[in-house]
């Protein structure tokens, strides 16, 4: 089993009309054993930015304190706050940094750009390869199901509550068939003046 | 007993192990290619199958056997090829043909057709992978079955299909796309066309598959039978290999 | 008979130098409804990164009204197949009738659980119609087990497919919502649509869809074309 699966979990992002959403499951478990339901893989890390990560569960906990304090660093020097896209390539070129001896996770920023509330969805590997995406990125134990779910499902400008209904019904169906993640979700709709957070109930099996 | 002691197989022979050398309580049945022949293409157009392959039996990386026959006359409706190891083409050719031995005895009037021959290939091969004893060859049928062109692969595992084009080993990969653009450009090309085709795809497998010889068999099947040209030579241009930086 | 009991013939474990097993990828997705049964597969045999062939259908009939999609080792789905084919013939021929699509189903499962220890490496999906013409599907795994359905995908796009027909089909994590039977243009059309979806993540799906849309009035046929990168 791959140490990436050791954990287990499920993300998704997607782009919509003026707004962006990015969905986890609240699952932590080791191998097939659940131990929570409510962990937290999406982390805030601005106004208009946040991101989720996947993954080995201690990895995932040191990446985002370090990318905190780099964050910081440049919030503080620069006097003014960090972009998705500087974020990623941020991220990225941390990852990159440990090319031999990689961090295990498995990362999505989404967010709206400053000043233009743009949307931004990129997604990266444990080394740091980057695509950014214009329509959705999925990580995580049952990304192949969350492909099939997201690539049928999604369609572009989507409005921010239909954007919530596709997303929620990707991810909770798509982590229904996978033992490694579920056991409910939560979905962080943002849009230019607010960020709506929804706990999913799900079936927990 | 021991066979390779029995045959006399010299200790160094480079092919197993010898005897003495080896562990006793396992047989080893899945043998390497020896001799091998590399790709066999093939085509279909508008009234026939073409096929080709080169006239060279490899020897690992020797030119060993430089006039072996890889495509063979089954009656006057098939032909099949082969790549990969000669012996073990050669012992199913040897069925074959007695098989048509037979049938001819008979004088029923009836013929085997190509699409039997490459289900009774198929299976046969099948029958050997299951027994984890495989021929290790690539065999294609061609053939005309009721008037209409028949172009079949079978592998070595017995998979089996037949397409409107196939080329076997490494005319995969560099045959392949050349002759399926040939047919996206025009379905139903003639028998120039398909010969030009052929040619080119060949032309292409001697200049970068180091186990391809300029030497080949061109076999045309349609409804007037069965023709086979043997030890026709490739017309080759080196002239762009000045173009190729790195290779002197 | 000592040449038997030497090294070479003796019965004794024996090195494996080659596998007997190759994935040749491709995909099959069936529904069933009230009074059919859809199944498609895709029409590539792959490789490795080898595209073999564009134009080959997965599909087997086994009678007027059973559909067996066979995906994984060709070689063995090819063999099963037509194991398949050749004992629905001896059964018309032993009862003067075609066998029932349930009866197949417990017959492949039977066969597929003959070779236990030296599988047939395909996932089945065998799609007809029950005594009163209702749609039934049967999916197995390589060695037999057996389940009785109404959507299932299989192959190399399964998992991307599952899901996506446990929401539309099976109506899973909706709320509200009136569960009535799928009516066979919108299971024709999500076939089609998940076909779409596995071609452009998948690259063992593409090139061609293949579909045979069971009633009682006999086998339709329908074709699609897919990317073909």
């Amino acid at each position: 089993m791959s140490i990436l699966s050791y954990n287990g979990g499920a993300l998704v992002a997607m782009t919509g009309k003026d707004c962006v959403a990015i969905a986890s499951d609240k699952r932590f478990g080791v191998q097939l054993q659940t131990l929570t339901t409510n962990c937290q893989k999406i982390f805030e890390m601005g106004p208009h930015l946040y991101l989720g990560m996947t993954g080995l569960a201690t990895d995932v906990k040191t990446v985002q304190s370090k990318l905190k304090f780099r964050q910081n660093l440049y919030e503080l020097r620069e006097g003014r706050i960090m972009s998705p896209e500087v974020f990623t390539n941020m991220m990225a070129n941390m990852l990159y940094e440990r090319r031999f001896g990689p961090y295990f996770i498995e990362p999505i920023v989404a967010g709206l750009e400053p000043k233009t509330f743009k949307p931004f969805i990129s997604v990266m590997d444990v080394l740091g390869a980057t695509s950014v995406c214009k329509d959705f990125a999925v990580q995580g134990t049952c990304i192949n199901q969350l492909f099939g779910m997201c690539e049928s499902l999604w369609q572009p400008d989507l409005e921010p509550d239909a954007l919530f209904e596709i997303i929620s019904q990707a991810i909770v169906n798509a982590f229904d068939r996978d033992a490694g993640s579920g056991w409910g979700a939560v979905v962080h709709v943002i849009e230019k003046d607010k960020v709506t957070i929804k706990h999913l109930k799900t079936r927990m099996d | 007993m021991d066979l390779k002691t029995e045959m006399k197989i010299p200790a160094d022979f480079p092919f197993g192990s010898s005897s003495t050398a080896s562990p006793s309580d396992y047989r080893q049945v899945a043998h390497t290619p020896i001799t091998t022949g590399t790709s066999v293409i093939g085509i279909k157009f508008d009234k026939g199958v073409m096929l080709a392959s080169d006239m060279l039996g490899s020897y690992g990386s020797l030119a060993k056997f430089r006039m072996i026959e890889r495509l063979v006359e089954v009656n006057k409706q098939i032909v099949i090829g082969a790549g990969g190891d000669y012996a073990d083409f050669q012992f199913l050719r040897d069925i074959i043909k007695q098989k048509v031995t037979d049938e001819t005895c008979l004088d029923d009037g009836f013929m085997l057709k190509p699409r039997s021959l490459h289900s009774w290939v198929t299976r046969f091969l099948y029958n050997r992978r299951n027994r984890f004893d495989p021929l290790w060859t690539n065999f294609v049928v061609a053939g005309m079955q009721d008037g209409e062109p028949f172009l079949g692969v079978v592998d070595k595992l017995g998979k089996a299909y037949e397409n409107e084009c196939v080329g076997t080993g490494l005319g995969n990969h560099i045959a392949i796309p050349y002759l399926r653009y040939a047919l996206d450009k025009k379905p139903n090309l003639t028998e120039q066309e398909a010969r030009e085709a052929i040619v080119k795809s060949l032309q292409s497998l001697f200049y970068r598959d180091a186990r391809a010889f300029d030497k080949y068999q061109l076999a045309t099947i349609t409804a007037d039978g069965v023709k086979i040209e043997n030890g026709l030579t490739l017309e080759t241009d080196w002239s762009m290999a000045d173009l190729s930086s790195g290779a002197d | 008979m000592e040449v038997l009991n030497s090294n070479f013939y003796g019965g004794k474990p024996t090195q494996l130098h080659f596998s007997p097993y190759e994935d040749n990828g491709g995909t099959v997705v069936a529904i069933a409804g009230k009074d059919f049964a859809i199944i498609g597969s895709d029409t590539r045999l792959s490789t490795g990164y080898s595209i073999e062939s564009r134009n080959q259908t997965k599909l087997f009939q086994l009678s007027s009204k059973t559909v067996l999609g066979c995906t994984g080792c060709w070689c063995d789905a090819l063999s099963l197949a037509h194991l398949m084919q050749a004992r629905m013939q001896m059964y018309l021929h032993d009862h003067n009738k075609e066998m029932s699509s349930l009866a197949v189903g417990q017959m492949l499962s039977t066969v597929l659980y003959n070779r236990r220890f030296f599988p047939y490496y395909v996932s089945n999906i065998l799609a007809g119609l029950d005594a009163d013409g209702k749609g039934i599907l049967h999916s197995y795994d390589p060695v037999g087990h057996c389940e009785k359905t109404y959507y299932v995908a299989g192959g190399s796009a399964g998992a991307f497919l599952q899901p996506l027909l446990d929401n539309q089909i099976g109506m899973k994590n909706q709320q509200n919502v009136e569960r009535r039977p799928v009516s066979m243009e919108r299971a024709l059309n999500l076939v089609k649509d998940s076909f779409i979806a596995a071609a452009e993540r998948d690259f063992y799906t593409g090139d061609g869809v293949h579909i045979n849309i069971i009633t009682k009035d006999g086998i339709r046929e329908d074709r699609m074309v897919l990317r073909k990168d």
